[in-house]
């Protein structure tokens, strides 16, 4: 198939027909088409990791994604992870470290560090650098990036739930 | 802000039949999309040029990792992640499971496959380079037959690979590992998500203290992921005192045939094959409690 043609997506729980042409990018389709800007661009091959959403729960490059290919998928942005107006207890933990500096990253930290979270509800220090390596940090604020998570999965165990 | 994509056609075939008949068609002016992380990377850096993808991943049965009395076998949309999680691989394959677990992107590992990997057929995978030393089976479909390979004889160069018109990997296939078997990962990296600048995976079958059968598998030191024979010759029989792994070591180094690029000169690489193959095999000593 060649030109243009419409799918459906399900981003952050919405339903959305798009209209795309296969070498469209879930990135671009996000931001162009839907405009979510949460969700940003850089490197474009895959080595900043900052483009990262979650599909099916897991922590994909939207870059390197063709919107075409995630059709019948639920695909969660940053601009998901909030809900009913309460912020995600890891973003909260963002907040309260200091672990936001430029931002730029930070929502591909938060979405990854969501799927982490989702997988290993007590990570480790080495799990959580592990696990985030894939995302630059272009101010280098890493430390404060890991002990956010850190108190943020703490805090979830004792809750018992992702949100307060 | 990035570069868009060059435009191209997409087909989404649902059978590997219907797929093989699209690539013997359209030969070369399409190639195969499965996770897609390095094909878009370089279809995106203009590195190379296609028509139309060949888009694999909708194809029903080619997710998979199961063990069973064959050995190992691994889908074509297997991810890399599945296999990293997978129980079989990492009890029974640690030598696989180190290389993937090396890799450090979890975003990659979600996306991109180990077929896939194979296929895009760099000197440098982490993946393939393990998978020698395990001495993988290729399992290849074509248009009207299929037929598998050892994944020894799958390169002919630098991002060249043996499949014919038409053929596409469904799969590999790792035989079971004879009892008394270890091995051991090795990569030098400048990051940790770098690519490998040397790579070696070594892999021996212990018999009484004795090294009955051992694989040298050494990335990024010569056109395709390589073995080294005369490194094994050196060690086979042996009970892998100092003297033989050092001459293993030796021999492993005046066998590669490495170049200079910006990770690493010729000459670095060729010492650091020495000093990598020799720890791979301490490595294996330690671990199969073997003195000396």
């Amino acid at each position: 198939m060649r030109g243009k043609q419409v799918i459906k997506l399900t981003v952050n729980g919405e339903p959305y027909e798009v209209e795309v042409e296969p070498h469209m990018t879930l990135l671009e389709v996000l931001r162009d088409k839907l405009n979510l800007t949460g969700t940003k661009g850089s490197c474009g091959v895959g080595e900043c990791g900052t483009c990262t959403v979650l599909v099916d729960g897991k922590p994909f490059l939207s870059c390197l994604t063709l919107a075409i290919t995630v059709r019948d998928k639920n695909i969660l942005t940053i601009e998901g992870l909030a809900r009913d107006k309460k912020l995600h207890i890891l973003q909260k933990a963002f907040l309260e470290h200091g672990a936001v500096q430029c931002g730029f990253c930070t929502p591909a930290m938060l979405l990854t560090a969501k799927a982490l979270l989702d997988e290993n509800p007590n990570p480790t220090r080495e799990e959580i650098r592990e696990y985030i390596s894939g995302v630059l940090c272009r101010c280098t604020g890493y430390v404060k990036i890991i002990e956010a998570i850190m108190s943020a999965a703490e805090e979830i165990r004792r809750r018992g739930s992702e949100y307060e | 802000m990035v570069r868009v994509l060059t435009p191209f056609e997409y087909f989404e075939p649902k059978t590997v039949e219907e797929a093989s008949n699209l690539l013997r068609d359209y030969g070369e002016k399409v190639r195969v999309l499965a996770g897609g992380v390095d094909l878009l990377a370089r279809i995106r850096r203009r590195e190379i040029q296609v028509e139309g993808l060949v888009c694999i991943q909708r194809i029903p049965g080619l997710d998979y990792v199961r063990q069973d009395s064959e050995g190992l076998k691994i889908g074509a949309l297997t991810t890399l992640r599945t296999l990293e999680r997978s129980q079989e691989v990492r009890e029974n394959y640690r030598l696989l499971f180190d290389a993937i677990h090396s890799i450090h992107s979890i975003q990659v590992k979600n996306m991109g496959t180990a077929v896939g990997n194979l296929c895009i057929a760099t000197p440098a995978s982490d993946v393939a380079v393990s998978l020698l030393a395990l001495d993988a089976q290729m399992k290849i479909a074509g248009p009207s037959s299929e037929r598998s390979m050892p994944l020894e004889n799958f390169y002919l160069g630098v991002k060249r690979t043996a499949l014919q018109p038409g053929e596409l990997v469904t799969g590999i296939l790792v035989p079971p590992l004879p009892k008394g078997s270890f091995g051991a990962f090795m990569k030098l990296v400048r990051t940790a998500t770098d690519i490998a600048k040397v790579n070696v995976a070594v892999r021996a079958t212990l018999r009484n203290g004795g090294c009955e059968e051992v694989r040298i598998a050494l990335g990024s030191v010569a056109p395709t992921i390589v073995r080294a024979r005369k490194a094994e010759e050196a060690l086979r029989g042996t009970r892998l005192e100092r003297e033989a792994v050092v001459e293993a070591a030796e021999r492993a180094a005046e066998e590669v045939n490495p170049i200079t690029d910006i990770r690493s000169t010729a000459e670095y690489r060729r010492e650091m094959v020495k000093v990598l193959t020799r720890r791979a095999v301490e490595k294996i000593k330690v671990e199969a409690g073997v003195k000396g």
